[in-house]
Order: C-alpha cells, then sequence, then structure tokens
C-alpha cells in the first residue's frame, strides 16, 4: 500500500471472526485483500468501512495487516456473500480475491 | 485544492465545499478526462483457478465494463455542467460536492491510479522517475500522482 503510517497489532477482530464460522459448511470461502503499493492507506481504510460496514478503527486494522503481512482475511462466508464481497472492494480497484477455506 | 467546509442543504442534504485555483482545477479535469484506464479483465476473482468458474470470472468482467460506462456517463454530466465549479463571495474558485458524489469521485479517481500505476507497468512507486521516462510514460505517472493528491483531499475531508 501506498504512503507509510503508524504501526498497530494485527486485528485481534479476525481470530474471532475464523472461530465463529470455523467448520460451518455454508461458510467455505474466505474473503482476502491482498497488498499492492498503489492503493492509499486511507482509501483502503475507507473502503472497508464503506464495504462492510466497520467503525474507522476495525477497518484501519486490517488495512495495516494488508500492509504489514501482506493479506488480511476480510470474512470468512459462503460462495454467493464472499463474491459479493469480492465484487465490491474490486469495484473500488481493491486486490481481492475469494480463495477456498481450506 | 482545499477543503473548506461541509455544508448543509435542505435540497442536496450534506455537501462539501473545496477551494481551488484555475491550475488545479485544470489539473482536475485533465485526469478525470483520462478514465478509464484500467483493462476490464484487471481483477480476478480467485488465485485458484479451480475456486471460480470461468463463468463467474466473466461475470466479474461484464459487471466491471457496465461500471465503467456508468462512470463515464456520469463524468460526461459532470464536465458539461458549467455550474458545477464557481466563484465564492472573496472570488475564489469552488467546487461543491455532496457526499455521494464525493464517493464516486473517489472510486474514478482511485481508477485512474491503478490503471496508470498498471500502465507504467506496475512498478514500486517509489521507483517511478518521470524525468527519465518518455513523454507517454510520463504522463501516466503524473496522472498516478495527480489522482492520489485529489484522493487525498476528498479523504481528508470524510475524516
Amino acid at each position: 500500500m501506498s504512503k507509510s503510517g503508524a504501526i498497530t497489532a494485527p486485528p485481534e477482530t479476525e481470530k474471532k471472526e475464523k472461530t465463529d464460522t470455523k467448520g460451518s459448511p455454508d461458510h467455505g470461502y474466505l474473503v482476502i485483500c491482498w497488498n499492492d503499493p498503489v492503493n492509499l492507506m486511507e482509501y483502503v481504510t475507507h473502503v472497508f468501512q464503506t464495504v462492510f460496514g466497520w467503525p474507522k478503527a476495525k477497518a484501519r486494522q486490517h488495512m495495516m495487516q494488508v500492509h504489514q503481512a501482506g493479506k488480511s482475511l476480510l470474512a470468512r462466508e459462503t460462495f454467493e456473500k464472499a463474491e459479493h464481497y469480492v465484487h465490491q472492494l474490486q469495484s473500488y480497484h481493491l486486490h481481492a480475491t475469494m480463495e477456498r477455506d481450506e | 485544492m482545499k477543503f473548506i467546509r461541509p455544508k448543509k442543504s435542505a435540497r442536496q442534504g450534506d455537501s462539501f465545499v473545496f477551494r481551488m485555483t484555475l491550475g488545479e482545477k485544470e489539473l482536475l479535469l485533465t485526469t478525470l478526462k483520462m478514465y478509464p484506464m484500467l483493462d476490464s479483465k484487471y481483477h480476478r476473482l480467485s488465485r485458484d483457478p479451480k475456486a471460480t468458474t470461468k463463468a463467474e470470472q466473466e461475470w466479474l468482467v461484464e459487471a466491471m465494463e457496465q461500471q465503467q460506462q456508468e462512470h463515464k456517463k456520469r463524468l460526461g454530466q459532470l464536465l458539461a455542467d458549467n455550474q458545477r465549479f464557481f466563484r465564492d463571495d472573496s472570488g475564489t474558485l469552488a467546487l461543491t460536492l455532496t457526499s455521494e458524489q464525493m464517493e464516486w469521485m473517489l472510486r474514478v479517481l482511485n481508477e485512474i491510479r491503478v490503471g496508470s500505476w498498471a500502465r507504467l507497468g506496475c512498478p514500486d512507486p517509489d521507483a517511478i522517475r518521470p524525468a527519465k521516462m518518455g513523454a507517454g510514460q510520463a504522463r501516466f505517472a503524473a496522472s498516478m500522482e495527480l489522482s492520489g493528491y485529489f484522493q487525498s483531499i476528498l479523504l481528508e475531508a470524510f475524516s
């Protein structure tokens, strides 16, 4: 992601989200946002807030995880919902994909 | 270009006022006119080809093409609207946008930024040196930086 920012810890929310849906066959797809050097950090935070309705602090935590770890798991969903989110994120031109939860 | 203040309007709801020089206005319009910049096949639904079907990928491309057509149409309306930019009481050039218009412009500017970067070959932005490029490539470097500049101002107003 372009432009540097303050370093924060990886999102604690991700572990909870994983636990909430773990083992559910209906939620076998992961929505992942990957790092790229061109999308502005504040823009990525703004898109996460807009698409997922997250508060700014949570959106920023996920943005920082993308920036520092190279990717962030944003949601574990059904195929249809994961596809919807990926379409939404890509309409903002973030580098997002859906992957099978192996 | 500078964000001045949010403005309450009974007809349009919340709107935002930006003050700018004539040069900034010309740069903003010149940048916006470059839309669309990104190939509709740029995005992949999944990194794993087995995770999605060819039809699902094609649907994504169609959705992207449709979005570009809608944005292009709206952009044409914006560029044709002579009232969009105005002189305020102090004689300074200003632009008023609703939050919905800002959201739309932010997306359009980001596509120009990402599309410019893609046409430069997706380099590390810190390694881009316009002075060492040909005119065509330097133009993409400029549009990438300019769209990012205008995006930052819109994002500042949102925050």
